[in-house]
């Protein structure tokens, strides 16, 4: 197998929330042949908020210093994880090469510190790098644990594939309504995708986590159609979706009067228990607020 | 100083329209927003809105300029891209709510500035300039109390059951804040980006941002 | 013609052999025809072709093939000059009733019947051909439609005389600043290049310009044509081209939109020479324009003024206001519509007015002030809105045809013809209906433009040209769309639809290959569309005539005058050869040499009716070939199955069609009558215009003939069928059948 060295920004949320979305890829790229070198002193990218208390200037100057820095590292793909990231880094990308005016504001910015970026890294998400770099082949060719029998409706969300999924330079990769990558994530691990519409809507990404009353519909929604399907987890590539959906069922469950209680995790503590690693340390399924007992039970 | 949008003085006057078609960030593309209202039947949040998309870019045409900068139309965009992808104009709907919403907070409206989002971006912005990282604890935490103090408590109370499970899950450490190492290189740069923000709102009309932004959209 | 030899053949190819027994079927031609068929197993190939052609050298001259439909292998069974006549063994018998069956073999003996019955009664047509024929075509008109018409016709070889009334060439085009794009990308005006069209006609040694002459008489037919115009002159020509093109809408009716209230509100053409004389100033203080709005449908798609849309003002307004930002980016222009109507291309241009900022109102307007102020009933932003500071306000108005000539008076004589002869849109009463029945035609005014005949044609059926009901000339618009109801007289541009100038100009080309044809065509004898080199042309026995009319009324055409004596005179080249003449003669004078009332009828009974005993009922269904066989024909190959018990008679149209076909039929023992045949109507599908429409027309006397025959009206029904009913029609002809034996047989069985 080759191999293959990315920038990795693994994003803010690898520090908290999705830890363990950053532990089980750090465990599972490796063995599909990609190694990480981690973006230095990376930042914040802003997210989908920073804009408005910061502006434009200082919110493509965050990504930009990111970029910068990743740039110094001499590899062509900048990678992450985060859906909110692989957005922010991909647009001021794409606006820093495409567009002089930004990129003239942004590296005077950076000009303080002696930084400059002219827009040439890609900006890709990981989810694309296993699509189009690894191939489901070589995933596959890992699994050692089959999840046989495992239910598992994936959820995608939106910003991983809207609005940058049939873009160049990190896009081209899968469409925006109907994407099917997680799926064939899901069905290489061995596990079933269970038949679920509601693999790209919305969990109200952060206005959920200021006003959850205006979006907790939205969440009952995704929840419900995967309960409906008999399935045992939901799995997603989103930080923000995977503790929306997550930490929100007790709150619908007393809102609505369901009983809801379906683990979400990420596709990649699947991998990692496909591939016959460690459910703790590789794998991280320990740190869920709903146990991840149906994945649990088949690791070894 | 910034330079603040022209009000109308009249019905379809087109200052505002014009301003924002300049100024907003994806607005050039604005123009060519045929009404067709694929905007708002995409968006998973449309009933909550004061106005969906396609009649809030008819209204900024009409020259409503206050209805449009004090609607929640712009706060309550869950940044889904739905419409972005969908427009058959390729206009960057999200893109363009964003942006006016920070005009809208730029140029002072008290709905604006009152507004969660408002609220939570200053919280989350804090954290970001001063660490060179979101923590979560503390932007969530600021973002409760910003409501006040009792308020802040009462929402910090009934959130702790989550907050425990993340703890607990080790998703949520108790020590010092994550950070950059060089969180002074990051003050700079932010410090010379926000001169460079304020001298292009104060450049006066046209051009703070760059036209031919296609904000992201299939190129 | 030399004694009749016919010879029969069949073919037991394609399935036929099997599903059917041939041996019996050569024994009905053997027995009750005294005919020696010879069938073949592949009658098309070379072997079977090359068998019929020996027997024509060897004197045979009139063939009959049973085998596939007459629509296929038409090319393999063309032995002209002898006739061919064919029996469908294949798709309306073997490919859409079960092999082997009983009644699938009298289905197929009672066909070849048909064919081998009707032998006698025909012979092979000798066309009408009279003398000299003029190659000349004459266009009316020299706007971008009529200049178009006469460079085209000219390169194409013939001699043109190109007529205008007024005193220069160019039309409307002479007023217009721009013109709307018609070359990629198509996103903003263009040059008026209209002088350019001007200078090539005038360079054209084989166009003859007559200007500041009208049409004061036209008689004679296609081929000799007698054009009198206004000077005195008579031209001979073979094909007349309309492009009289258009008149504004008459705004001093918009005084509900501001017209007339101030100065500065304006219609589209009156704006458009302002910006074709510079930048648009206001007409009441000479201040340069710097907010306009325009109002679309100004008077158009209402019912008040003109009720149609007018394809064009959308497009125009849009150019408009684009001149108008490209002379002063800073213009405000506003566009006040219902819907924005931009076919084809022109929305690239709807795309940059909206880049270039033009702003779209949706709404109606409510009312327009001495101020300029327009409120506008807003759709979009739900609420009525004020425009105030408006420099100018322009009414996007509609075009009215010049299907009439404005510059003549309107004649009494004929004025009641120019609405149709026979109301497009009277409700069609028949008998009984099948299937869904046609819903009620909401009946509305002719708007016909005041004005005297463009033509003045000396036709029995009077001087004008047949209008549609807003008063476009009387076109089929998807499928014969140049053709009027005048043969040899084709319209084109904004006479027959509005239409912009590139559209007018393809217009033209299309009217003028037409004219091209009706030329080359008369001078052959042969028929234009649909009968595309039909020789034949109805004869008429004139020791019978009683002179009642009913030809020279009827004829979709108008091709049927009356003579000194008051005999009807068929004038052949106007001829269409549809017989909707024969179908009208209540005497049976009118024939074809192929084609007549007594052919049909010895179709019809030579079908061999069972005793009501055998349970076996026979119902007649009388097709039309245009799209009623053909989509039986499609049933067929689709393998749809309908009752053995249904015998199809194809005919030239519904309108050929007597009413004593249907009583020969019922009194011979049918116990059903279907004539199936296109949409009548103001949106007719008959490829003659009027022929079913007289069909209906006739079957809604038949009532009483049935009832003094004892039988039940509903016995006789008409259907309408199009070309893409192969799966309805089956179910249509079941249901019949079905509701038929519901009556019981029919008692004139066995007499």
């Amino acid at each position: 197998m080759t191999k293959k060295i990315v920038s990795y920004y693994p994003g803010c949320s690898s520090q908290a929330s999705a830890v363990h979305l950053d532990t089980s890829l750090r465990a599972v790229m490796p063995k599909l042949g990609v190694e990480f070198k981690e973006v230095q002193d990376w930042n914040c990218c802003g997210a989908s908020v920073g804009h408005i208390a910061g502006g434009h200037v200082p919110m493509a100057a965050l990504s930009g210093r990111n970029l910068a820095n990743a740039k110094t590292d001499g590899t062509s793909d900048f990678v992450t994880p985060c859906a909110a990231c692989y957005l922010n880094s991909h647009y001021t990308n794409e606006k820093i090469r495409d567009n002089a005016k930004v990129r003239d504001e942004v590296n005077e910015a950076l000009g303080v510190a002696g930084k400059s970026y002219d827009g040439s890294l890609n900006v890709r998400h990981i989810c694309e790098v296993i699509v189009n770099d690894v191939g489901m082949d070589a995933v596959k060719a890992q699994v050692k644990n089959p999840l046989t029998g495992l239910k598992v409706a994936g959820y995608i969300g939106c910003q991983t594939v809207r609005p940058f999924a049939r873009t160049e330079r990190g896009g081209m990769w899968d469409t925006y309504d109907d994407p099917t990558f997680l799926n064939d994530f899901i069905s290489a691990t061995g596990a079933t995708a269970v038949p679920y519409t509601k693999k790209t809507s919305c969990c109200g990404g952060s206005v959920s986590v200021m006003s959850p009353e205006k979006t907790l519909h939205l969440i009952k929604d995704i929840v419900g159609e995967a309960q409906e399907q008999g399935a045992d987890v939901i799995a997603t590539p989103c930080p923000l979706c995977q503790t929306n959906v997550e930490m929100y069922q007790t709150a619908l469950n007393q809102k609505y009067g369901t009983n809801f209680n379906i683990p979400v995790v990420f596709y990649s503590q699947l991998f990692a228990v496909a591939f016959g690693m460690d459910p703790k340390k590789d794998a991280a399924l320990h740190q869920h607020l709903i146990s991840a007992d149906p994945v649990l039970a088949r690791a070894k | 100083m910034t330079h603040a949008s022209p009000t109308p003085t009249k019905k379809y006057d087109l200052n505002f329209a014009r301003w924002v078609y300049e100024n907003v960030d994806g607005g050039d593309r604005m123009a060519l927003c045929m009404q067709c209202g694929t905007c708002s039947g995409s968006c998973p949040v449309g009933q909550q809105m004061d106005y969906g998309p396609r009649k809030l870019f008819m209204m900024i045409r009409a020259g409503l300029k206050e209805e449009v900068l004090k609607s929640n139309t712009l706060w309550n965009c869950v940044s889904c891209y739905n419409c972005v992808v969908r427009c058959p104009r390729k206009v960057p709907v999200t893109y363009i709510l964003h942006d006016l919403a920070t005009v809208a907070v730029r140029e002072g409206y008290a709905e604006a500035k009152e507004s969660d989002n408002s609220r939570f971006a200053k919280a989350f912005w804090w954290s970001a300039a001063k660490y060179g990282r979101t923590d979560e604890r503390l932007v969530t935490a600021l973002y409760y109390f910003s409501f006040g103090m009792g308020e802040g408590y009462k929402r910090g109370m009934a959130n702790m059951p989550i907050a425990m499970g993340m703890v607990k899950t080790k998703r949520m450490h108790l020590g010092m804040p994550h950070k950059c190492k060089n969180t002074g290189e990051l003050k700079k740069i932010l410090a010379k980006a926000a001169e460079i923000e304020a001298r292009s709102h104060a450049g006066g009309a046209g051009n703070a941002n760059p036209a031919g932004g296609t904000a992201g959209h299939d190129k | 013609m030399s004694e009749r030899k016919t010879g029969v053949y069949l073919c037991s190819g394609c399935g036929i052999g099997e599903a059917v027994n041939v041996a019996t079927l050569e024994g009905v031609a053997k027995s009750e025809f005294r005919m020696e068929p010879k069938t073949h197993a592949c009658l098309c190939g070379d072997e079977g072709v090359g068998m019929i052609k020996a027997d024509i050298d060897a004197g045979v001259n009139q063939v009959i093939v049973a085998a596939c439909s007459a629509r296929v292998m038409t090319d393999r069974f063309a032995f002209e000059p002898h006739l061919t006549i064919r029996a469908d063994l294949r798709e309306k018998v073997i490919w859409s009733h079960p092999a082997g069956d009983e009644d699938t073999q009298m289905l197929a003996e009672d066909y070849l019947r048909m064919a081998l019955s009707q032998a006698p009664k025909v012979t092979a047509p000798e066309p009408w051909v009279d003398g000299d024929y003029s190659q000349r075509i004459c266009v009316l008109g020299g706007g971008v439609t009529g200049l178009t018409a006469a460079k085209e016709a000219a390169a194409l070889g013939h001699d043109v005389l190109l007529i205008e009334r007024s005193d220069r060439l160019g039309g409307h085009a002479l007023g217009a600043s721009k013109r709307l794009p018609h070359r990629p990308p198509y996103d903003s005006p263009e040059p008026n290049d209209v002088d350019a069209l001007v200078a090539a006609v005038k360079a054209e040694s084989r166009i003859v310009v007559k200007m500041s002459v009208t049409v004061t008489k036209t008689a004679g037919m296609p081929g000799k044509f007698a054009v009198t115009l206004s000077d005195g002159s008579v031209e001979d020509v073979g094909a007349i081209v309309i492009a009289t093109g258009w008149r504004p809408y008459d705004a001093t009716k918009l005084g509900h939109l501001g017209y007339g209230a101030s100065p500065d509100v304006v219609t589209n053409v009156e704006f458009e020479a302002m910006l074709k004389a510079g930048r648009p100033q206001r007409k009441s203080s000479g201040q340069p324009v710097k907010s306009v709005a325009f109002v679309q449908c100004a008077g158009s798609r209402d019912p008040n003024h003109l009720p149609y849309c007018s394809n064009v003002c959308c497009a125009t307004s849009l150019k408009q206001a684009l001149e108008l930002i490209q002379a002063d980016p800073l213009t405000n222009c506003y566009v006040i519509y219902e819907e924005m109507r931009t076919p084809g291309v022109a929305e690239e241009l709807y795309r940059a007015a909206q880049k270039a900022g033009v702003i779209f109102i949706k709404g109606k307007v409510k009312g327009v002030g001495a101020d300029l102020t327009v409120t506008v009933a807003d759709e979009l932003v739900q609420a009525d809105i004020p425009l105030q500071g408006l420099d100018m306000v322009v009414l996007a108005t509609g075009m009215v045809p010049n299907s009439t000539n404005p510059d003549a008076a309107a004649e009494e004589y004929g004025a009641d013809l120019l609405k149709g002869d026979v109301d497009p849109e009277a409700p069609i009463k028949v008998a009984g209906y099948c299937g869904s029945e046609p819903g009620a035609h909401e009946r509305r005014e002719q708007a016909i433009p005041p004005g005297g005949p463009l033509l003045n044609l000396q036709y029995r059926q009077g001087p004008h040209l047949p209008v549609l009901h807003d008063g476009f000339a009387d076109s089929h618009y998807i499928c014969f769309p140049y053709e009027t109801r005048r043969t040899g007289i084709y319209t084109c541009g904004p006479v027959r639809r509005p239409m912009d100038w590139a559209e007018a100009a393809e217009d033209a080309q299309g009217a003028v290959l037409k004219a091209v044809q009706a030329v080359r065509s008369a001078a052959a004898g042969a028929a234009l569309h649909p009968r595309v080199g039909d020789l034949s042309f109805p004869k008429i026995n004139y020791n019978q005539c009683t002179k009642c009319r009913r030809c020279t009324v009827e004829c979709p055409f108008g091709a049927i005058d009356e003579n000194a004596e008051q005999y009807p005179q068929v004038n052949a080249t106007r001829c269409r050869r549809c017989g909707t003449c024969m179908g009208a003669c209540p005497v049976r004078t009118i024939s074809f040499d192929n084609y007549s009332v007594e052919m049909l009828t010895t179709q019809i009974k030579s079908v061999k009716i069972p005793d009501e005993f055998s349970g076996k009922p026979r119902i007649l269904v009388i097709a039309c070939e245009n799209d009623a066989v053909p989509s039986l024909d499609m049933a067929g190959i689709k393998r749809n199955s309908w009752s053995a018990h249904v015998r199809v008679l194809p005919v030239r149209c519904l309108g050929s069609v007597s009413l004593l076909c249907v009583s020969d039929a019922l009194s011979v023992g049918y116990d059903g009558v279907m004539l199936m045949g296109c949409k009548p109507g103001d949106d007719y599908q008959c490829h003659f215009v009027k022929g079913s429409a007289m069909a209906a027309e006739r079957l809604s006397k038949i009532g009483e003939t049935l009832k003094s025959m004892m039988l039940e009206p509903e016995r006789v029904v008409q259907v309408e069928a199009s070309i893409a009913d192969a799966d309805r029609l089956p179910k249509v002809i079941d249901e019949f059948v079905d509701r038929i034996m519901g009556i019981g047989f029919n008692p004139f069985k066995g007499f």
